[in-house]
């Protein structure tokens, strides 16, 4: 076969299936703090082939060059809503909560997931490769159930039904009168109900959970996912570690301002908080006990951190939520650790959050420290295919960074 | 006898000076006494963009004394700077600290009188709540002087009030001494949500612009009427208007206007309603789409407060772009970063440094120096107070920040925060941490139960 009808069929095929050697950087694979040095990340068919120093290279693999620079996984943001909204404040682009229509635990994220959200190429130029999507509580406390996507090309969802999320907190309670203790009672009862419902024989009350909803808590208590609830207060932080411990379900606080201060219990019930370390203000009755180094007390005491950006516009700003916890006192490995292999960890995503053979190739090449705000993302892939480093923020950098340029065209 | 009335009439006399000497609302602020300073051997990022290695900063008396190679002073409190950084004391120009203060809660809420679309005869100094504990973790993030504005509610939110960041009983004894007021003015989706949601006006864009126009011309006619009753040329002074008192002292430059505006095109409207009535905008906050007229602001004189990379919680936020703050320098507009926040307010380095990271990253070159003037002198300028403090230079005020790396790291923290000399704040010194009354017993910085 002549050399330019080989270079022909490699062009056709080489974007679907081209492999990808990352050469010679500071590798982080998770599998334990020390990096390996000029390392080389070889990449097969969205699959993380070999990693070594002194690895031989394929001719035909495409090569980054990464001396001088730091890799890591991609980076797993925990709690979300990719897809679910476009315009925070403009109540028709966002698709996370159900307002006055009698849908709690029976809500399922997924069928509304937009792939084409602009939010997705903003993040993903910052190394989020992965995500939590969350429902948001609104019609009840329990708000339904979540899925992980990625943040790449093509379908995007990859799990559905990871988790039943829901929130206990002052403005919940106004579901139940105004009283958390009775929004304990609701969650309680409808737990216990659920382990006997039966479709035919349930006669609900006007209040009470739709058919739907209890077949839905039904299943969710055989299921084998974790229940996620958005809570600050120490006293809730106990009764849910309860409620938990009642029903053997996997518990994952998101919040927890005030978490450090049952960080034992939720260590010896191997409870796992998602920290938004940025929010340490006394905003409220129920969050007097904030503080900066809550990710740090918490750690210390062994329990599972995690870290969400504090916002899906700006999920890229995980990396900031670390780098400020380490200023805190957490320990520099365990905050990045926090971003990739534990977050996969938690959230069942298989194979993701390590660099070892087999794992999905989601991988971050920094011009230095991840977690400092001075560094960025020299390239990003998501199942080894490399992610284009724009998005529409790029796109108007581009038409307004030479105001002379001919208005309009550009 | 007479002599002794005399003495009386005469200690009296020295009574009334000092009783009458302030004018109602005037700061009561004093600094506090303190020791000479002496930081040795520290880096320094000067707030006017030069970076100066390994010299020695010496305070007395509440100002910058002298920087440079070996200084001495034997009564200073010395400081080792070895492997630290100085800079001027963080400048937040757009807080809601007291008016919005934490607890947030229905009774605390203060920051927007949402009740006329023109409430600019409300002060938010008088809703300003110096027990709020925000104050303490704005001082450990090394904020040393915030505006506090009203919300954005409002065409005319009312005015601002420029504040040290001390603690205080009252509002008075933070308030910074000579600095002017500033007005609140608000456009774009706020003020025509809040009140087209109860079908008042404003409820478009185009019912925003006809109320600031209509508000300008009746502050012209007040105006006009004030100084030819002033001049003799009429003999009836205008009735008391405190609404239109605050227009008028902006008419007069007394007032600054700022002016939250997010889009390009809006800012260009309120350009020309600043023309049309010859006022001044001093500087327009958030400003988003800042970048896209970056060419006219510079031209107009106006600075931008902005963030380093917020975008998308509303429509006129959705071209929200990380290198506006870049873009609007390089043209050599006035470029600032600003919090709008009681979280972003304690590390407004972080966003400086994001926003020169973003800079970089599209190949600008700007230095450390050059970024540290987002969140000080240039802060210092828009608030009318430029002169006084904002660098590191000599003869200014000793409000200064020692940070334990150079402040544009995420790992940076306030180790030693001076305001007018005083040491306020010492990270390593539990007894040198100022706590509001409502941190007491409550709060992990107060002891919380």
């Amino acid at each position: 076969m002549n050399s330019s009808i080989a270079l022909v069929l490699l062009a056709a095929f080489g974007s679907a299936f081209a492999n990808v050697a990352v050469v010679g950087g500071r590798v982080y694979t998770m599998e334990s703090p020390e990096p390996i040095e000029g390392a080389t990340v070889l990449i097969a068919n969205g699959k993380v082939q070999a990693v070594g120093v002194g690895l031989e290279v394929p001719f035909d693999y495409r090569q980054i060059d990464a001396r001088g620079k730091v890799v890591t996984p991609g980076l797993i943001e925990s709690y979300s809503q990719f897809g679910l909204t476009e315009i925070g404040g403009e109540a028709t682009t966002v698709d996370s909560l159900v307002a006055e229509y009698p849908l709690g635990p029976a809500f399922d994220v997924s069928f509304g997931i937009n792939a084409e959200s602009t939010l997705f190429a903003v993040n993903r130029m910052d190394g989020v490769t992965r995500a939590v999507v969350a429902p948001q509580p609104g019609v009840d406390p329990l708000a339904g159930f979540g899925a992980a996507v990625h943040l790449g090309e093509g379908e995007i969802v990859t799990a559905t039904r990871i988790g039943l999320f829901g929130g206990i907190g002052a403005s919940t309670a106004a579901f139940t009168g105004g009283s958390r203790s009775a929004l304990w009672q609701r969650l309680v009862t409808a737990f216990a109900e659920a382990g006997r419902f039966s479709p035919s024989r349930y006669r609900p009350g006007e209040r009470d959970y739709s058919r739907h909803d209890m077949q839905a808590l039904k299943d969710f208590l055989r299921a084998d996912v974790p229940l996620v609830l958005s809570i600050n207060r120490a006293r809730d932080i106990r009764a849910a570690i309860e409620l938990a411990d009642s029903y053997d379900l996997t518990l994952v606080i998101v919040g927890g301002k005030e978490a450090w201060k049952v960080r034992d219990r939720l260590a010896d019930a191997d409870v796992t908080v998602v920290v938004n370390v940025l929010n340490n203000l006394p905003s409220n009755f129920e969050s007097l006990g904030a503080r900066l180094d809550n990710a740090a007390l918490l750690n210390d005491a062994g329990v599972n951190v995690l870290f969400t950006g504090g916002g899906t516009h700006n999920a890229r700003n995980l990396r900031q939520q670390a780098g400020n916890a380490v200023a805190h006192g957490m320990p520099w490995f365990d905050a990045l650790a926090a971003m990739t292999r534990d977050a996969a960890k938690t959230w069942g995503m298989e194979d993701l959050g390590v660099l070892r053979v087999g794992s999905a190739a989601d991988l971050v090449v920094w011009n230095g420290d991840p977690l400092e705000v001075t560094t960025w993302a020299e390239h990003v892939l998501i199942n080894g295919e490399p992610v284009p480093m724009r998005s529409r923020q790029t796109r108007l950098y581009e038409r307004y960074k030479d105001l002379k340029a001919p208005y309009g065209y550009n | 006898m007479f002599k002794r009335a005399f003495c009386g009439l005469l200690v009296f006399w020295f009574a009334a000076q000092l009783v009458q000497a302030r004018e109602p609302y005037e700061s009561t602020y004093q600094v506090r006494p303190h020791p000479n300073t002496l930081v040795v051997n520290v880096s320094v990022l000067t707030g006017t963009g030069e970076q100066l290695d390994s010299v020695d900063v010496l305070v007395r008396e509440g100002r910058i004394a002298a920087i440079g190679r070996d200084l001495a002073d034997d009564r200073a409190m010395r400081i080792d700077g070895s492997g630290k950084w100085l800079t001027p004391g963080v400048i937040d120009l757009h807080s809601h600290l007291g008016a919005y203060p934490s607890p947030g809660i229905a009774s605390t809420r203060d920051g927007n009188e949402a009740t006329n679309p023109n409430t600019a005869n409300v002060w938010v100094e008088h809703s300003v709540w110096p027990q709020d504990p925000q104050f303490g973790l704005a001082l450990a993030g090394g904020v040393t002087t915030l505006q506090i504005l009203p919300g954005s509610a409002n065409l005319f939110g009312g005015r601002g009030v420029t504040l040290k960041n001390v603690p205080s009983r009252t509002v008075g004894g933070m308030k910074y001494p000579g600095a002017p007021q500033g007005l609140k003015m608000a456009c774009g989706e706020n003020p025509k949500r809040v009140y087209g949601g109860q079908s008042k006006a404003p409820a478009t864009r185009m019912g925003n612009v006809a109320g600031y126009r209509a508000a300008w011309a009746k502050a012209v006619a007040y105006r006009d009427k004030q100084k030819a009753f002033a001049a003799g040329e009429s003999d009836k002074a205008p009735d008391r208007d405190l609404m239109l008192d605050t227009l008028a002292g902006v008419l007069e430059g007394e007032i600054l206007v700022h002016n939250h505006c997010y889009r390009a095109d809006e800012m260009a409207t309120m350009i020309e309603v600043a023309k049309e009535f010859d006022y001044k905008i001093t500087a327009f906050h958030h400003a988003v789409e800042s970048y896209k007229i970056a060419d006219l602001l510079a031209e107009a004189g106006i600075c931008s407060a902005m963030w380093a990379d917020r975008w998308g919680f509303k429509l006129e936020a959705f071209d929200g772009i990380p290198q506006n703050i870049a873009l609007v320098d390089q043209a050599q507009a006035c470029a600032i970063v600003h919090s709008d926040s009681a979280q972003g307010i304690q590390r407004l380095n972080q966003g400086a440094a994001k926003a020169l990271a973003a800079a970089r990253r599209v190949g600008m070159q700007v230095s450390d120096a050059h970024a540290m003037t987002w969140i000080t002198q240039n802060a210092a300028n828009a608030l009318g107070i430029g002169a006084e403090t904002g660098s590191v230079e000599v003869g200014k005020a000793a409000d200064l920040v020692v940070w334990d790396r150079n402040p544009l790291s995420v790992y940076a923290r306030a180790e030693k925060v001076f305001i007018d000399g005083y040491l306020y704040y010492d990270r390593l010194d539990p007894t040198r941490q100022p706590l509001r009354d409502f941190d007491l017993d409550q709060t992990v910085a107060g002891d919380a139960r």
